[in-house]
Parts: C-alpha cells; sequence; structure tokens
C-alpha cells in the first residue's frame, strides 16, 4: 500500500480488482453444494425402436424426435463430497409429459401415467422433491428420470440441480411464480378485460357512426382477442385439460393466431383504418392466415410438423410487425393519444412475440418462458385507456349538451318572458283603446252633441241666451257626468243615483219641482261595468231631464230599491204625460236601446198627473 | 266683513271670482292673484289679513294644494276653498287632507260662489255623495284593516309612538268618524240631502252642517297624522 500514496490510479485499479475476485469467492460459495447435472445416459423408446446414448441435457424431445411420442429413460450418475447434514431439494425447470423420478431406487416423485400418450400434461409446471439426506451417498449417486413424451407437447428433461433446500427452493420458487402463478393472473385479467370488453361491446353504440346507432366493433375485437389471449395462456396452467389431446393443443395455438388477428384489427379500429380499402385487404389476409393456421396447427400437432406452426407464428407476427411499423409512421405523424399509446403496445409486442418465436421454435432452449403474455397486458391497458378517453370525452358532452339545454330554456324563458310581455302590452293597450272609445262616445253623445247645438242655436240667431245657456250647462253636466261614471263604482246603482241627484241639484233648485228622495241601499249589481253604469246614467238622467223639461210636474220622486231578482228604479211624476206609443218621442228609443244594451229593462206607463218610467236590472249574472 | 284672497291663473275666471267677491258686501277682495309664488308673497306679507283663501289647484307654477297648507301653517284660522272644475273626488279629497274646507264650482254663478263662502264661514261645508262615500270606504278600510291585518308588532309600537306625539293636537286620529259622523255620511252617499237628513235624524240641517265640517277638520288633521306615520315608518323622522 506504501507504493500508492503517489499512485492513486494504481489504488484504484487494485481495489477494482479486489471487488471482483471477492463477488467470484461468494459466487463458489454459494453454489458450492449445489450440482447441476448436465449429462445422462438416455435409453429412448420410439415407435417400439430403442436406442441408447449419452445426452446432454436440456433434452428437448421435439427437437429430437421431431413428430414421434414416446418414453425415455435418463440415468445420470454424481458423487458428492461428503453426505449432506442438510435437507436437500432437487430442482428440475421442465420434465414430462409424465414423469418418474428416482434416486438410488427410491421413487421421489410420479406425476401421470408413463403408458398413457396424450392424457394429462404434466410438463408445465417447474418441479421441486425434497431430498432426504440418508438417501444420498459420496460416490455413485444415480438419478433416473423416466419420460412419456407426446407429440408437439414442448416433452422432455431440463438439466437437474440438487443441492441445500434453502438454496435450490428459491430458483425454483421464482420459476413457479413467473410460470405458474404469472399465469393465472394473466389468465383471469384476459377474462376480465375480454368480458368486460364484450359487455361495453353489447351496450354502447357508436353514435358518430353514419347511419343508425352501430355497435362499436373496437370493443368486440379487444374483447375477443382477450378471451382467446385467456385460453392460450390457460394452456400454460391447466395440466389436465377438458379435451384431450393434441385437440386441446390446437385449440390453445388457434386461440393465439384468433388473439394476433383480433388485435391487429382492434389496432385497425383505434387508428381509424377500418374505414380504408386496404383494411379489407387487411382483414382477407388475416382470414385466411387464421384458415391456415387451423391446417398449420394439424400439421404441427396429429402429423408432427411443428415448422407449419413455426411458420405461421412467423407469418403472423410479421403482419403484425409491419402493421405496427405503418402505425409507428402514422402516429409519429401526428395522431391521437390512444393512437399513440396503441402503436407502443402494438411495437412492444410484436417484437416481444418475435423473440418468443425465437427462442421457442427456432432456438433449442428448454424450460424457458415466454414473455409475450406478460406484454400482452399492455393492450389490455391500452383499452382501458380509450374506454377512459371516451368516456371523459361523452361526459364532456353531455356536460355541454345540459350547458345547451340549459342556455336553451334561458332563451327560450326569455322570450316567453317577453311574449307574455308584449301580450300585457297588447291586452292594456286594448284596454286603453276600448276606454278611449267609451270615452269618444261619451262626447259624442255628450258634449259633442250640446256644443253642436249651442253652435246651431247660435248661427241660427233664433235662440235666446236663456236657451243657448242651458245647452252649455247641459254639455259641462255630461261632461261632469262623464268624470263620475269613471270613478262610480262599478254596479253601485245608489251611489250612480245620489250623484246624479247632486250633479242636477240646481236644477231642481231651478224648478218648481218638490223632489222626494226614496232611495234604498242596493248592493252592488255584479253585472254592471263601467259602459252599463253609463248607460244607466244617461237613461234616468233622460228620464229626469224629460220630467224637468217637459212634465210640468209638481212632484217627482225617485224610487230605488232591491225588488228580488231585479234592482227597481222608478221615475213617478204628476206632470201633464205623454203619449208612450209614440217611439221617437223624448228619447224613449235611446232608453229602450241603452236598457237592452245593459240587459235591463225599461218601461213607461203614463196618463195625465202620473207617469212612471221604471227600468228592473236583474241581480244575479 | 271677511278677506278673501282669490287665486286663479285663468284672467277671466279670477276676474269673475274677483268681481263675485266684489260683488257682495259681506265679503272684501283682497287680493286677486295668478300663481304660487305671487299667493306666497302674499301670505308671507300678512297671513292674519288672509280670512278665505279661494283657490285652484293647477296653477302654472305648482299646486294650489301647497298654498293651502302654507296658508293653514301661517294662520290656522284661515279657511280655504277649492275652486274645482269638475269638483271630481281625488282632487276634492286631497284638497280637504290639505287643509280645505270646501269646493267651488267653477261653473257656479257669481251669487252662488258669495253664498257658498258665506255658507262655509258660518260653518256649512259642502261634499258630494261620491266623496262621502269616499271617506266612508277609506276609513272604514283603514278599521277593518286594523282587525284583520297580521301587523308587524314594531309597526304597531311605532304608530303608537307617533299617535302620542300628535296627541298634543289632535283627537283620538284611531276613530276618526263618529258614529253620528259615520251615519250622516252615509245618508250623504245615498244621495239624500241636509234637509232630509236632519228630518231623518232628527236634527237641525245646521248640526249636520256643523258635523260635516268638523269631519273636513278632521280629515285634514288625519291625513297629518297618517303622514307622520309614514315619515316615521320610513325612518324620516327620529322617533323611536
Amino acid at each position: 500500500m506504501s507504493f500508492n500514496v503517489y499512485l492513486p490510479l494504481r489504488f484504484w485499479r487494485q481495489a477494482q480488482w479486489r471487488l471482483v475476485l471477492l463477488l467470484v469467492s461468494l459466487a463458489q460459495m454459494t453454489h458450492a453444494t449445489t450440482l447441476e447435472l448436465h449429462q445422462a445416459q438416455a435409453v429412448v423408446t420410439v415407435q417400439g425402436q430403442t436406442s441408447r446414448g449419452e445426452v446432454s441435457l436440456p433434452y428437448h424431445w421435439d427437437v429430437h424426435q421431431r413428430g414421434l411420442a414416446g418414453e425415455a429413460t435418463f440415468e445420470l450418475l454424481f458423487d458428492l463430497p461428503e453426505v449432506p447434514t442438510v435437507p436437500f431439494g432437487l430442482y428440475v425447470p421442465r420434465l414430462g409429459n409424465a414423469y418418474e423420478i428416482w434416486l438410488n431406487g427410491v421413487l421421489l416423485q410420479r406425476n401421470g401415467d408413463l403408458k398413457r400418450y396424450n392424457g394429462p400434461d404434466y410438463a408445465k409446471e417447474p418441479r421441486f422433491v425434497e431430498v432426504e439426506p440418508d438417501i444420498l451417498r459420496t460416490d455413485g449417486n444415480v438419478f433416473r428420470v423416466r419420460i412419456r413424451a407426446d407429440v408437439g407437447r414442448r416433452g422432455g428433461l431440463a438439466a437437474l440441480k440438487l443441492g441445500p433446500e434453502d438454496e435450490v427452493y428459491p430458483l425454483y420458487a421464482s420459476n413457479f411464480r413467473w410460470r405458474s402463478t404469472g399465469s393465472q393472473v394473466i389468465v383471469i385479467l384476459s377474462l376480465l378485460i375480454g368480458l368486460m370488453a364484450l359487455a361495453l361491446w353489447a351496450t354502447q353504440f357508436d353514435m358518430a357512426a353514419p347511419g343508425q346507432n352501430q355497435r362499436d366493433p373496437l370493443y368486440l375485437y379487444a374483447g375477443l382477442a382477450e378471451l382467446c389471449w385467456a385460453v392460450s395462456v390457460s394452456d400454460a396452467v391447466i395440466e389436465n385439460p377438458p379435451i384431450s389431446w393434441p385437440w386441446w393443443g390446437l385449440l390453445a395455438f388457434f386461440s393465439v393466431s384468433a388473439w394476433m388477428v383480433a388485435m391487429i384489427l382492434f389496432c385497425a379500429e383505434v387508428a381509424g383504418w377500418s374505414r380504408l380499402p386496404a383494411a379489407t385487404w387487411l382483414r382477407r389476409w388475416l382470414m385466411l392466415v387464421l384458415v391456415v393456421s387451423v391446417a398449420a396447427g394439424i400439421g404441427s400437432l396429429v402429423y408432427g410438423e411443428p415448422l407449419a406452426m413455426t411458420l405461421t407464428y412467423a407469418t403472423l407476427g410479421l403482419t403484425a410487425l409491419v402493421f405496427a411499423v405503418l402505425v409507428v409512421v402514422k402516429s409519429a405523424r401526428g395522431a391521437s393519444m390512444s393512437h399513440k399509446i396503441m402503436a407502443i403496445s402494438l411495437l412492444f409486442n410484436a417484437l416481444v412475440g418475435l423473440r418468443d418465436l425465437y427462442v421457442f421454435r427456432i432456438s433449442p432452449v428448454y424450460g424457458s418462458n415466454t414473455w409475450l403474455r406478460y406484454s400482452s397486458v399492455l393492450f389490455g391497458l391500452t383499452l382501458g385507456y380509450i374506454v377512459l378517453a371516451r368516456f371523459r370525452t361523452a361526459s364532456a358532452q353531455v356536460r355541454d349538451s345540459l350547458e345547451n339545454l340549459a342556455n336553451e330554456v334561458k332563451k327560450k324563458e326569455l322570450e316567453l318572458a317577453q311574449a307574455y310581455a308584449g301580450a300585457e302590452r297588447a291586452a292594456r293597450q286594448q284596454e286603453r283603446s276600448a276606454e278611449r272609445t267609451r270615452i269618444l262616445r261619451d262626447m259624442h253623445d255628450g258634449v259633442g252633441a250640446h256644443i253642436s247645438t249651442a253652435i246651431r242655436q247660435l248661427q241660427s240667431g233664433k235662440a235666446s241666451d236663456e236657451e243657448v245657456l242651458h245647452t252649455m250647462r247641459d254639455s259641462l253636466d255630461q261632461l261632469k257626468m262623464s268624470i263620475d261614471a269613471m270613478n262610480l263604482p262599478p254596479g253601485d246603482v245608489t251611489a250612480l243615483l245620489a250623484n246624479l241627484r247632486y250633479r242636477l241639484e240646481p236644477r231642481f233648485k231651478a224648478s218648481d219641482v218638490d223632489l222626494q228622495w226614496d232611495v234604498d241601499w242596493i248592493p252592488p249589481l255584479v253585472r254592471l261595468d263601467d259602459r252599463a253604469m253609463r248607460h244607466l246614467q244617461f237613461m234616468v238622467y233622460e228620464a229626469l231631464s224629460n220630467v224637468l223639461q217637459h212634465a210640468h210636474a209638481k212632484t217627482l220622486l225617485i224610487e230605488a230599491t232591491p225588488v228580488l231578482p231585479f234592482a227597481r228604479i222608478r221615475v213617478i211624476d204628476n206632470g201633464r204625460g205623454f203619449d208612450v206609443t209614440q217611439p221617437s218621442r223624448r228619447g224613449i228609443r235611446t232608453m229602450r236601446d241603452r236598457a237592452t244594451a245593459v240587459g235591463a229593462t225599461i218601461s213607461f206607463h203614463s196618463s195625465p198627473g202620473h207617469t212612471v218610467v221604471e227600468i228592473l236590472i236583474p241581480v244575479t249574472v | 266683513m271677511w278677506r278673501v284672497l282669490v287665486v286663479e291663473d285663468d284672467p277671466l275666471m279670477r276676474e269673475f271670482f274677483a268681481g263675485s267677491v266684489s260683488h257682495c258686501d259681506a265679503l272684501q277682495l283682497i287680493a286677486a292673484v295668478g300663481s304660487v309664488a305671487e299667493a306666497r308673497t302674499w301670505l308671507s306679507r300678512d297671513a292674519s289679513a288672509v280670512d278665505v283663501l279661494l283657490i285652484d289647484l293647477g296653477l302654472p307654477d305648482g299646486s294650489g294644494l301647497e298654498v293651502i297648507r302654507l296658508a293653514i301653517a301661517l294662520n290656522p284660522v284661515c279657511e280655504p276653498l277649492v275652486i274645482s272644475m269638475f269638483g271630481d273626488e281625488d282632487n276634492v279629497l286631497a284638497s280637504i287632507e290639505a287643509g280645505a274646507l270646501g269646493y267651488i264650482h267653477k261653473d257656479s254663478t257669481p251669487d252662488d260662489i258669495a253664498q257658498t263662502i258665506m255658507d262655509m264661514r258660518k260653518g256649512a261645508s259642502p261634499i258630494s255623495p261620491m266623496i262621502a262615500r269616499r271617506v266612508l270606504f277609506k276609513y272604514r278600510f283603514n278599521e277593518s284593516n286594523k282587525a284583520v291585518a297580521p301587523v308587524d308588532i314594531a309597526q304597531i309600537a311605532i304608530k303608537n309612538i307617533a299617535d302620542a306625539a300628535m296627541a298634543t293636537d289632535t283627537a283620538d286620529s284611531q276613530s276618526v268618524l263618529s258614529p253620528r259622523e259615520h251615519e250622516v255620511l252615509s245618508l250623504i252617499a245615498r244621495g239624500f240631502s241636509y234637509g232630509e237628513i236632519a228630518r231623518l235624524q232628527g236634527l237641525t240641517v245646521h248640526t249636520v252642517q256643523t258635523h260635516i265640517k268638523k269631519l273636513y277638520g278632521k280629515l285634514s288633521v288625519h291625513s297629518k297624522s297618517e303622514a307622520v306615520f309614514e315619515a316615521t315608518r320610513m325612518g324620516l323622522l327620529g322617533i323611536r
């Protein structure tokens, strides 16, 4: 170390070197007692022919005995430096399809029937067997492993690992976790996603599609793909399939093909390419590959030509890769987030699929695991994102619609309010106009007529001042009564009469007539509106005027009393009377017309010394 | 001899009224003016010189009601008489509430005018059936309102305080109309003359007339207390 004082670089190199040595020695310590057995004496029997020979493990049956079923016995010899004191374990990554494991003549484990070809498959799980230390010895230990292998079923024997249980078991557990537990999770996940996608397909309609509502094929493809994937991955965990080999294998293989086809179609939907003319060709091509895959599966699993299956996988994988490249190119040129996520999933899975194809179908690796089953989860996530994005869009649309609806309602309310205000204005206008008409008529019949008369009287020069004055007074009286009529409480006959008397008081005073007033209080008559009150006012005024001007009476009695079902008004005088049969006289016709207009009756009885004008107004409507 | 101030904007009418007053021996015309401003000037100079104010409501620079209020304020014994074209109830009632003790029609004869002034001085105020009815209705309505409406307690309290504040110069304003007044008003509303009412009620015509004149005063005071009440309610006066 003293040299290193002025050579720090050297010191650093030495430290590195020491670290490497330390790691190597640690690794040696870890595996010091674990044996990995690669060499075996094999006795292989195929179609009655038995052959012997030295083989190195892993022994992949489908590679060595392509297209044939058979059985084999492997003998593996090994020595131990000492008889172990701790429990040992044996870990075999893969063996089967049925097997027996013997150690020094002791049966350690047996699974399946060695004679029953195409029966249950026990080559799916890694195996771990506890080994009692007392079976082992230092020299001449023998593992004897017997297997039965079916055609195209990944039978064979992987290298054996023997060592202390606490060292070997974790290796087994890790492999088991990835191959079995992981696969179970994938199967369940795929089933869930698939069923959810199918439920969405059954319930959701694509509103944007032209024509009538249409189910969205995107969900159908995703659902079918996930279900197919669940079936194919389940092959990795089901040892005793519901249908016999090779049909089960055929189904699993077909499911993989169908998964790939459905996924490519799903991606085409996401990319929005399903309506392109090229999509028709893509669909035809995929259908063709799917049909061919059935034949390839039969050729591979029944007739022992695994190349058929490999080629089918390769074809689908390359199709997916080419498609993925197109999708990636499109997404690089700007596409939706769904499209981008889908592009990444597709490209990644295509690459992983090709890796798996190489590892499983081309290289002689035995006992490895597919990666595709895990990478396929990306498709599920893609679908999840698409569904979420769609729901977000849909709820935004709903919010927009609601907002629009609220705005519409507000607008309509405003319009309604305006229309209502307009109607009210019109009604008020109509009311004003009716009122105006009434006032104009009043002015025409009353003040107007009197002023015209006065003008005529003055122009003719024949009328005396007294007569003109009388006319003008009449005119002002009419005007006052018009104004009073506006203020008269509707239907109040008593008030009407009282007011009339008040207005005519100067005239009564001026005449010699003895006025007798006999007016009872009469409850207001609902049927008499403003117009009717004015008519009634005119009628009574006319009757009183007649008495004052023409009757030469000494007494004038004004009576008003309820005589149910009428209110009765009578004007009685003891003047000279008149001929009631001459309707033109003394405004009788006008009075009759006005009576008719208000639904009342007016009658005249006249004889010298006793004249009665009687008005009967029905009390009820 | 009663001194009369005429306020009328139409020169012809003014001349007519002035003439009517001048021709009566019992009356003395002190002035005939045509605007609120002129009337104000006259009144502020010496309001006590005016016994009777004969006034038109529609004046070019304001309402005759202002002048009536001013005259009463300056000289409470002054008796305003309103010149009305139609004797329509809205204007007449407003005048009474401002303090007028009668009204006179524009188309009255000169004698009528002088007579009406004399009658009023002697205690006779004219009232038409329409106005009688309106007064009846208004105060009956008020009474029934008090009985029925669930009045805010705070308002009642305020009103009581306002009434107490007014109690120095007014009779109990809660009951504006005495039963006798109510009856007289009812008969007037039905069209009976003062003479007929006097006969029916066993009174003299003079008593009936006095009732009416007193009623005028009450209505005026009541309208003032109402104004105080309203002002208090609206927070214009500092009564708490």
